[in-house]
């Protein structure tokens, strides 16, 4: 199916790109015959709109103009309202949507999908386009049946309705929230061209719900309890260790998300918020919560998210998601419209703060310069960044790099390969490299390869 | 250069057990000013350092101010991390975790002076603090079917009474487990395979990842219980047709599949030992791999924010600063760049770089 789907993709991109040269073919021989209305243009030395400049029929690009008629959007009357009591997005939107690869896992059940991130504006992911990544499948729960039990190393007990975590003071935070094995598929080697699947197993959103120091205070924990475990209601009773020191700072278990109810791919009713962690600490559907004096040495904390260094050893509990950046326009999900001005854009995100700077290298990395933000800076969330780019339609290595607040500057990829080595699988987090293809490289003129060092 | 690494992590955990001082190279003293250090090796007034570079407690000047200056670029910085002292380290003292083969424990570093502030104010700070009352008190004898953990300390194991043999154990595997991890544990249809022998180090940053399981990965035997009973079988876990007996039986029969020992002279499960969790937590002390594993050391690197003309080690091409070195993904027949090609051409297994998720 997904085959299918990057197939169609695939031609539709190669058609529109030969569209957009033959566009660029016809205007520039408009342009060889008009060589006077360039010299013209030029002549009035910017003096505000020249007419001789305008599209159609000036500049010969009649397929621009074609769609001034009225259409029938302009000549019957749209649908009303209520035809959707929930909106959905335009079908011309249609392209825009996670997506998985069969060949990572045996079945759909404890899987993962990506999100277009390289299709989204701003900070924000719209709750149908989050990204999915399920350890037993996803339940459907029945709020009124639904409990959070605190227990544990602990003075009392306490069992929690929905109704009693709607009557705690509120707190709505904007974070990203990322799989510490997005960029996994990159580790020994460049594996795929788009930014959905090299950076897709992350979102951001804006979650609401109840501070987990408020309910842990509530219960009183014993001055041995020094771990908490949370654990998810969905068949695969998703748990990991939380040092209370982590939990207290600024975790909250969150019923909301984007302004409505959580979705149920992301832990309907409740899940843990864990601001700049792994994603798999954020337990989904959470009933209980134990207060411990040890971890619990669980599963997915000592045989998964753990990182195998090159001489066997290996790293675990490595909660934090380190300083991260992308590209995502140009990136290998767009082709280059020809030599010209270009606002290069991205994200930029940090576990552990806010992002500070965000540079810009379009030659490997020698040279930096630094971009500026579009969205607001928040703590552990996704940041917008922009910066104005003259190509000249040669070869280009475009490369973003990040510094948060305390300090850390996201390394490049040989580097990160030397410590590290290629068997890790998570936390992938050092630079990318997209290519671009010079204009005049033949058929491939103008791609953006995703290459690496 | 990897090699170095293990050694130095074996040798230094045993450092530890035997409560003889810490190992490690020297550390350039840039900040002999301050006085006082930690252990002799770190900057004590850390804190203050940290203060004073307006909290950027991971730029390069400050950890080089607090752990010196080796600590900032390659390996060093890593094996210093293994000692609890460094105030970025994420390790505890054995006194805590119990060691190399306790049920090991982490913490969030001294130096992330943010962390600790802020959970001072949210939670250690309760002065203020009111009960609102919200919620209602549960006995702990209710929530029996809830409370399935079972901690690296072997809490929450059933009664040792709750058992079978190996052989009976075997039996069930067979029943619910080996359509998909196979009869001895050698993984099927890309499901993850429980028992196989595979070396850990890797040679070869481009050699294929070594698969982890149970005898060769796992550090802990209380947790394949925990997670069996926790998540298995996959169409429906903790199943009462299995029981906690059952469940005991399979994880005996698997770590028999790992040639799991339970004692110094070597003695294996054999078909009719009744496996309970008696002898779980015997050969949880014996699990082969549980001493490789150390608490988080990130971050490893500690780059300057170079703008112009940056060193050759920033840019591509393996160090060498050609921008032209670079590798691109592996094409299909067809010229198709998308996809992970040795998996599509069926030449390598599913999975990210290891077998299943």
């Amino acid at each position: 199916m997904t085959d299918k789907i990057v197939e169609k993709v695939a031609m539709q991109t190669e058609e529109s790109r030969n569209q957009g040269r033959r566009a660029f073919l016809k205007g520039s021989a408009a342009v060889a015959g008009g060589v006077m209305f360039t010299q013209a243009a030029n002549a009035a030395g910017g003096a505000g709109f020249d007419a001789k400049k305008a599209v159609a029929p000036y500049a010969g690009k009649a397929e621009l103009t074609d769609v001034l008629q009225d259409g029938a959007a302009r000549k019957s009357l749209g649908f009303g309202v209520r035809k959707y009591p929930y909106g959905m997005p335009s079908p011309f939107e249609k392209e825009v949507q996670r997506r998985t690869l069969e060949w990572l896992t045996p079945d759909s059940m404890a899987s993962i999908t990506m999100s277009p991130i390289h299709q989204l504006h701003g900070i924000i992911t719209p709750n149908g386009l989050h990204f999915e990544r399920f350890h037993g499948g996803v339940p459907t729960i029945n709020p009124d049946d639904h409990r959070l039990v605190i227990h544990g190393l602990v003075e009392r007990p306490l069992i929690f309705t929905m109704d009693d975590l709607k009557r705690f003071p509120s707190v709505s935070r904007i974070h990203f929230v990322e799989c510490p094995a997005n960029g996994a598929l990159e580790w020994k080697g460049v594996q795929l061209n788009s930014v959905q699947w090299t950076h897709g197993m992350m979102s951001c959103v804006e979650y609401t719900g109840v501070r987990l120091s408020d309910l842990l205070k509530e219960a009183g924990i014993k001055p041995e309890g020094k771990w908490i475990i949370p654990e998810g209601a969905d068949a695969s009773g998703m748990s990991r260790s939380i040092p209370v020191e982590l939990a207290m700072d600024d975790c909250f278990v969150a019923y909301a998300q984007n302004g409505e109810a959580l979705r149920r791919e992301q832990g309907y009713p409740i899940r843990l918020v864990v601001p700049g962690c792994e994603a798999n600490m954020w337990v989904k559907y959470l009933r209980r919560i134990m207060v411990h004096d040890v971890p619990l040495q669980h599963r997915e904390e000592t045989s998964k998210y753990t990182e195998l260094m090159p001489d066997g050893t290996a790293q675990r509990f490595s909660w934090y998601m380190e300083p991260n950046s992308v590209i995502t326009y140009p990136s290998p999900d767009f082709k280059m419209q020809g030599p010209g001005k270009y606002y290069i854009r991205g994200l930029a995100w940090s576990g552990r703060g806010k992002v500070a700077h965000v540079d810009i290298s379009i030659d490997g990395g020698r040279n930096w310069k630094e971009a500026h933000f579009t969205s607001v800076v928040l703590d552990k969330a996704w940041t917008r960044f922009e910066i104005e780019w003259e190509w000249d339609g040669e070869e280009a290595f475009l490369m973003s790099r990040v510094t948060d607040e305390t300090g850390y500057v996201q390394p490049p990829m040989p580097q990160m390969r030397d410590l590290e080595g290629t068997n890790n699988v998570y936390h992938r987090t050092a630079m990318v490299t997209w290519r671009v293809h010079a204009w005049e490289d033949g058929k491939n003129g103008g791609l953006v390869e995703n290459v690496q060092y | 250069m990897y090699n170095t690494k293990r050694t130095l992590v074996v040798a230094s955990v045993a450092a530890l057990f035997t409560g003889s001082v810490f190992a490690m190279s020297d550390i350039s003293d840039v900040n002999s000013s301050a006085g006082e250090k930690i252990n002799g090796k770190y900057a004590a007034n850390y804190e203050e350092i940290i203060k004073k570079a307006d909290g950027k407690y991971l730029d390069r000047d400050v950890i080089e101010a607090i752990l010196g200056k080796d600590a900032a670029h390659g390996r060093d910085g890593l094996v210093g991390k293994l000692d609890p002292a460094n105030p970025y380290s994420f390790e505890v003292d054995d006194s805590i975790d119990g060691g190399n083969h306790g049920n090991s424990q982490c913490k969030v570093p001294k130096a992330f002076t943010e962390v600790h502030d802020s959970a001072a104010v949210n939670y250690f700070d309760d002065a203020t603090f009111t009960a609102r009352g919200f919620g209602t008190p549960i006995a702990e004898a209710s929530l029996k079917k809830w409370n399935i953990s079972v901690d690296g300390d072997g809490k929450g194991l059933p009664d040792p009474s709750v058992g079978m043999t190996i052989e009976e154990g075997g039996k069930i595997y067979v029943q619910f487990c080996a359509m998909c991890h196979g009869e001895f544990g050698e993984g099927a249809k890309g499901y993850l395979a429980l028992a196989v022998e595979q070396d850990l180090v890797s040679s070869h940053v481009r050699d294929p990842a070594p698969m982890k399981s149970v005898g060769n990965y796992w550090p802990y035997a209380s947790t394949l219980f925990d997670y069996i009973r926790r998540t298995m079988p996959f169409w429906t876990p903790n199943a009462p047709s299995i029981g906690d007996a059952g469940y005991m039986g399979m994880t005996g029969y698997i770590l028999q599949s790992n040639y799991i020992v339970m004692d110094d002279e070597g003695t294996e499960l054999e078909d009719d030992t009744f496996f309970n969790s008696e002898v779980l937590m015997k050969m949880n002390k014996y699990m082969p791999n549980q001493g490789s594993f150390f608490c988080d050391h990130r971050p490893v690197i500690h780059n300057d924010r170079c703008m112009t003309n940056c060193d050759d080690s920033l840019v591509g091409g393996d160090g060498l600063g050609q921008e032209s070195t670079y590798r691109q993904a592996r094409k299909l027949p067809d010229g198709t760049p998308q996809y992970n090609t040795p998996q599509r051409m069926h030449e390598d297994k599913p999975g990210v770089g290891h077998s299943g998720m």
